[in-house]
């Protein structure tokens, strides 16, 4: 009888230490997951990017000032609120045109975004931005 | 010393003949119920930055000084606060979504820092406009600050 006494306590002892070392783990690992979301872009944005924009927009580019304003391959690693107005602005320069910019496309007239490849990007950045972003 | 004269007759006609030309001057509105300093706590330096700085172009809150109403003057005012209010209103602030919010902070960010905003065009006259490098990190600091709290 004694020993199944020990045997409970131990049993309980045992619970309540698990229970504390969960309890204590749980608090970083949520505040990693707000920080950087990671997201899968689709293979036909992809293409689209890597034909009509990536040239300029990343980490190794050597267009200063497309490389300032935008890199997508370090763009996960962005804090959020930069990650969705990055996409706000890839949203508001394609629809508008200015992007990608017409010195470019003078050079390189195929990398022109066709109307369907202007559409999917937009809806595809403006999209993510808003699985990114907390209901208003 | 005639022809003079003349040519500076024809001058002061003209100058007066183009100030009937449209400046299309935006409207002051002093009061606008979606205006981001009156609808959040903003820390002070902060927000006397802004209304010194940036709130001639980018609000409904422009104060015209004399020399705006005239052209040609006017109309270089005129379209500057034209495409300021359009790009960035912080009279409409409350009106925009969080993503948009999220955007200008970060583009406000970016464009103090690398000394792009307010324009020099505007600080040569509004001498007090120009930030300092202080001024620009306290902007940027908040803008930053009020970006994260959007996604907690």
């Amino acid at each position: 009888m004694r020993r199944y006494f020990i045997l409970m306590l131990i049993v309980v002892a045992g619970f309540l230490f698990v229970n504390f070392n969960i309890a204590d783990n749980n608090i970083p690992q949520e505040e990693v997951k707000t920080e950087k979301p990671q997201y899968h872009v689709p293979d036909d944005v992809q293409q689209i990017i890597d034909n009509s924009c990536y040239g300029c927009h990343n980490s190794e580019s050597k267009n200063e000032k497309g490389k300032k304003k935008l890199q997508f391959d370090k763009m996960s690693d962005l804090k959020t609120y930069k990650q969705v107005g990055s996409l706000a602005d890839i949203a508001d320069v394609v629809t508008e045109g200015d992007m990608p910019p017409e010195k470019f496309l003078k050079k390189y007239p195929e990398r022109q975004l066709s109307k369907e490849e202007q559409e999917k990007l937009v809806s595809w950045a403006n999209n993510l931005a808003k699985q990114l972003t907390p209901e208003d | 010393m005639k022809k003079g004269k003349v040519f500076g007759l024809i001058i002061v006609f003209l100058l007066v003949l183009i100030q009937f030309v449209p400046a299309g001057l935006p409207d002051t509105i002093a009061e606008n119920e979606n205006d981001l300093l009156y609808n959040n706590q903003i820390p002070e330096q902060v927000a006397v930055i802004l209304k010194t700085s940036c709130y001639d172009c980018h609000s409904n809150e422009t104060n015209y000084p004399w020399y705006s109403y005239v052209a040609p003057v006017s109309w270089l005012v005129g379209k500057d606060i034209r495409e300021g209010r359009e790009e960035l209103n912080f009279s409409e602030w409350e009106s925009l979504s969080k993503i948009d919010k999220a955007k200008h902070l970060d583009n406000i960010i970016d464009e103090v820092s690398d000394g792009d905003m307010p324009m020099n065009i505007y600080t040569i006259i509004h001498t007090d406009a120009k930030l300092s490098s202080e001024e620009i990190e306290q902007l940027a600091n908040w803008a930053e600050d009020y970006a994260e709290s959007l996604f907690e």
